[in-house]
């Protein structure tokens, strides 16, 4: 395996911050059950993929029915296998403790792959050959996570599994169905958060140019930012140093306070995964967003859900009990700056902070000005009174810029 | 005489002289509150005289507000009030009912014919459209009392606004729909406003103030955390609005060095709008923000200017990913109006790859294709077993294929007059198509310029953005207009390079007067255009409207198609080029 730096000893800057924050959001979600799909957007050498396959270190246990590869909840199985049994039976089959599954499917995997398809071992055994559906990556991700590195470029090149994640993203939870010809079609449920990364200046471009539909899928966006200390640069080189690596894999796995470390931020996990499910954003807040929605004429009441989620998830994580105003317009950027253009973002942003001062004065002073100048015009532009066509002659009715104009002018 | 009579002489006398001078692209105030034209009309307030009118000649009517393709259809008559409110529903009715007594006094035969003159109202009805500040809808809907609402913004706010359907010999109309108009603003308490003067011109695109809402946190700028992320956001805005304009940050420090204090770096506002046109609005606005300043030896870069010098340096790489991001992005809406030209049938050579990630099941029975093994074995297995076959048997349903896709990629040679009358907005907006081009599609841009008395290869054709940039930044548009040598110069270029399905694409808001081979610089033209088809290479020309009875011929040498637009502006170019685009596609597969 590669060796890899824990989730907790990542370097942290300016940049990335945000991503270490929505990962963890995105599993507290996952783990109480409602998805949060989260996109990394970047340079190389902003370590978002890093740090989402980084997350895998800290990903709490989910309790499944024993060796149910679609991860059936014991209290809600799902999967055909397990969905019509009585209790005493899955009582009989029981149950087992796995870490929240992480599956990845790179941008050239295949339908099957990623959907399902026919189960090659059933099909290949010698003494007793079946033809059997094998659930592919997405099915078996349930109740975890789902990574798509490069993402623009599986838009791109497979419009057959966009359409797959739009039916996964479409809902909370999705679904997913796997069709195998000569095989009756099976249609599951899926609570999958998908996570995204990619990186918008290469080919073929940002996933909103090539596939608006699933860019908008995305609850939230993270813009990475670039390290720009010279401190955080050298240590991140240090790092990645050839002799660094050496040193770490001879010690094999994570050294026991690496360990710890990670179990610590596990812990809370559970523990906050269990405040989210208590609680709920207050009333005032909850018109706060509905009318940034209705004032900024958004299009997608995804993104005001999306913030609604992400507020009471990030009061939780700071390990408050109460949302505040601030959690909720920390998310405006992630949850907005895909969905609208940047002056909108930047308008709602502001108008959001402006009850916090930092007005520039100079600024506030001219446009007091001109709006007052404005509407004084606006008033009397025409003062004098004219007379109606009706009383005046025939000679004096039509007038020109020539003749209007005084000649002296 | 009657007063019918005089009516109806009063109206005939005005019909007259709006089709006199309507024919003369003007337009005239008629009485002393209503101005009358097929242009758009606006207020004048950066003069500072009150009650004066501005007759827009670049904006027909008909295009402006109803979205019509043609010019001169409609009738744009405006009567302008003091502050009071009208209810168009009023209006509709008044010009119903003069409409319907208008007929009747011009021929009071129709007393005997009701149903027809009501027909011939009706007619009208549906033509005339009135907006005020409390409604619009055409005179036919407002007369039954449907009202459709004002928004905030649109025309109509201090006036009756009225667009008319009307031919030429139907002018006398709009006197009479003028005398009900005023009658109901004075019915309605309101006094009529006196239009003081009226001036024809042409509309300044509007630029758009960003420094009423960007807000920018000096202190904050760098090194602080999360909380710093809104400032981040206006400081990235600010920078986004810049590089629209002036193309790139290289571009961006190089118009803010203009204003560095150090004489040598300083650039004169001549030079600078040669190279990014109207730089005035954008020096203002930069000033309300406080990045620049006045001061004795003239403006300067402020310490916060610096700072976002600075700024700027430092996060090059996502500023110009930003930058990029946004140059992607297709133009917003429908707004482009170009009129098209010419067809041609070109059939287009396309590039076939292997998909290896897609496999498809032989349906049209042909044994050819490239066989995908290991699945065609997986589905034998499959199906042997559900067919109950003892053993693995291979059918041919059973085949299954690599999908074939394949693209018809389409490369472009941007061929862009560079003389004096191109610099500044349309300079720019051929420059951002390259990139936009070079940006949304997998295709090679290659650019050639001609100005002076010759024309070069500015950008060979290319992949590479930051080629292509440096090529873009030498174009300093200047002197004449060598058009047949520019075309020389891009089939030329075209023939040496390797490239697929060739587009020549003519940027020009002139016609040629330099010549090559003769005297006469159009003859050369049209000579060098006719080399383009035998050079199999498809051609559009882009020109503006007033130059269509030339270009029309160079396109038509060319086997090509003109489009004509009113203005060379960026969205104008890219959705022309988009659209001739994808019909070659479409053509292609038809
Ligand atoms: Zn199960």
């Amino acid at each position: 395996m590669m060796c890899m730096i824990p989730f907790s000893k990542l370097e942290r800057y300016e940049g990335n911050e945000a991503l270490f924050e929505l990962v963890m959001m995105s599993i507290v979600s996952s783990y109480v059950g409602e998805p949060l799909h989260v996109h990394a957007e970047g340079l190389r050498g902003t370590g978002k993929t890093t740090i989402m396959r980084a997350a895998r270190g800290i990903l709490p246990d989910i309790t499944r029915i024993k060796g149910c590869v679609y991860n059936c909840d014991p209290n809600a199985p799902h999967c055909p296998h397990h969905k019509d049994l009585s209790k005493e039976e899955l009582e009989q089959i029981g149950v087992e403790d796995i870490p929240m599954p992480f599956l990845e499917i790179s941008h050239s995997a295949k339908v099957g792959t990623v959907a399902g398809s026919i189960d090659i071992g059933k099909l290949t055994d010698t003494s007793k050959p079946e033809a059997k559906l094998l659930p592919g990556l997405i099915p078996q991700a349930h109740r975890g996570i789902l990574f798509v590195d490069e993402i623009n470029r599986l838009a791109d090149t497979s419009p057959e599994i966009t359409d797959i994640l739009l039916d996964v993203m479409g809902n909370k939870p999705g679904h997913i169905q796997i069709e195998e010809a000569g095989l009756p079609v099976v249609e599951v449920k899926v609570s999958v958060s998908v996570w995204a990364a990619s990186n918008p200046d290469e080919d073929p471009g940002p996933l909103e140019e090539i596939r608006r539909q699933l860019s908008d899928r995305f609850d939230m966006v993270c813009y990475m930012g670039r390290p720009d200390s010279v401190d955080i640069l050298a240590q991140m080189l240090r790092e990645n140093s050839h002799s660094y690596k050496i040193r770490q894999s001879k010690l094999n796995q994570l050294s026991a306070s690496d360990e710890a470390a990670n179990n610590a931020i596990r812990e809370n996990i559970v523990k906050w995964a269990g405040q989210y499910e208590k609680t709920d954003l207050p009333d005032f807040l909850r018109n706060y967003i509905a009318r940034l929605y209705i004032k900024h004429n958004l299009e997608s009441i995804r993104a005001i859900e999306a913030m609604q989620q992400g507020a009471v998830l990030h009061s939780i994580i700071r390990g408050r009990d109460k949302v505040l105003i601030n959690d909720v317009t920390d998310m405006i950027p992630l949850v907005l700056k895909h969905r609208v253009d940047g002056d909108s973002l930047v308008r709602m942003i502001n108008d959001t902070d402006s009850r916090t001062v930092k007005d520039g004065i100079l600024n506030f002073k001219s446009r007091k000005n001109k709006g007052k100048k404005d509407s004084e015009d606006e008033v009397d532009y025409f003062p004098n009174s004219a007379r109606p066509v009706k009383e005046m002659n025939r000679s004096e009715l039509i007038n020109t810029e020539k003749t209007l104009t005084p000649k002296d002018m | 005489m009657s007063n019918e009579r005089i009516n109806i002489d009063k109206a005939a006398a005005v019909g007259n002289y709006l089709g006199l001078y309507f024919g003369q692209n003007q337009g005239v105030r008629l009485g002393e509150s209503t101005v009358v034209s097929r242009k758009a009309h606006a207020r004048m307030p950066e003069r500072r005289i009150k009650g004066q009118i501005k007759i827009l000649l670049n904006r027909d009517a008909g295009k402006t507000y109803l979205d019509f393709v043609d010019t001169d259809q409609v009738v744009h008559i405006d009567t302008y009030h003091r502050p009071g409110e009208i209810d168009p529903r009023d209006v509709a009715r008044a010009i119903f009912t003069a409409l319907d007594k208008h007929f009747l006094e011009k021929d009071p035969q129709l007393q005997y014919a009701e149903d027809e003159r009501f027909k011939m109202v009706i007619e009208y009805t549906n033509k005339i459209f009135v907006t005020t500040s409390l409604g619009k809808g055409t005179v036919y809907e407002l007369f039954q009392g449907n009202l459709r609402p004002y928004l905030e913004g649109e025309e109509g706010k201090d006036h009756v606004h009225v667009l008319a359907r009307l031919n030429r010999d139907e002018y006398a109309l709009v006197y009479v729909l003028v005398e009900a108009i005023e009658e109901v603003v004075l019915l309605s308490e309101v006094e009529l406003g006196k239009v003081k003067n009226i001036i024809h011109g042409k509309q300044k695109q509007q630029e758009e103030s960003f420094a009423g809402y960007l807000k920018l946190p000096w202190k904050k700028l760098r090194g602080q955390h999360a909380t710093a992320l809104p400032e981040k956001e206006n400081v990235n805005q600010l920078i986004l609005k810049l590089a629209e304009k002036f193309g790139g940050v290289e571009e961006i420090q190089d118009f803010m060095e203009s204003y560095s204090t150090n004489i040598f770096k300083r650039k004169g506002i001549d030079q600078q709008k040669k190279k990014w046109g109207d730089v005035e609005h954008y020096v203002e606005e930069l000033k309300e923000l406080g990045v620049l300043k006045e001061t004795p030896m003239g403006t300067v870069l402020t310490k916060q200017g610096l700072k976002l010098t600075d700024f700027i340096i430092n996060h090059k790489c996502e500023l110009e990913t930003e930058i990029r991001r946004n140059m992607r992005k297709a133009p917003a809406g429908g707004t482009s109006r170009f009129k098209k030209m010419g067809k041609v049938e070109n059939r287009s050579s396309q590039v076939e790859f292997t998909n290896r990630n897609k496999t498809i099941n032989n349906r049209d029975g042909t044994w050819s294709g490239d066989l995908a093994v290991p699945e065609t074995i997986i589905q034998a297995k499959k199906n042997s077993i559900l067919r109950g076959d003892p053993g693995l048997t291979i059918k041919r349903s059973d085949l299954h294929y690599y999908e074939k896709k394949s693209y018809i990629p389409i490369d472009v040679c941007l061929v862009i007059d560079a003389s004096g009358s191109m610099a500044g907005d349309k300079r720019q907006a051929a420059c951002y198509l390259a990139e936009h081009l070079l940006l949304t599609g997998k295709e090679k841009v290659a650019v050639v310029t001609f100005q002076e008395r010759s024309s070069r290869v500015v950008v060979p054709f290319t992949r590479n953005q930051q080629v292509l940039r440096k090529g873009l930044a030498t174009i300093s548009p200047a002197g004449l207009t060598p058009m047949a040598d520019g075309i020389v110069t891009a089939v030329n270029l075209i023939q040496e390079s390797r490239v697929r399905n060739p587009l020549m694409v003519l940027i020009t808001d002139g016609v040629p007067n330099t010549p090559l081979w003769t005297l006469d610089a159009k003859v050369d033209a049209l000579e060098a255009a006719a080399q383009i088809p035998e050079a199999n290479i498809r051609f559009i020309c882009i020109g503006v409207e007033s130059n269509h009875l030339y270009l029309e011929k160079l396109a038509e040498r060319a086997e090509g198609i003109l489009y004509t637009v009113d203005d060379l502006n960026r969205d104008n170019l890219i959705n022309i080029v988009r659209a001739e685009k994808k019909s070659m596609l479409k053509n292609n597969r038809a």
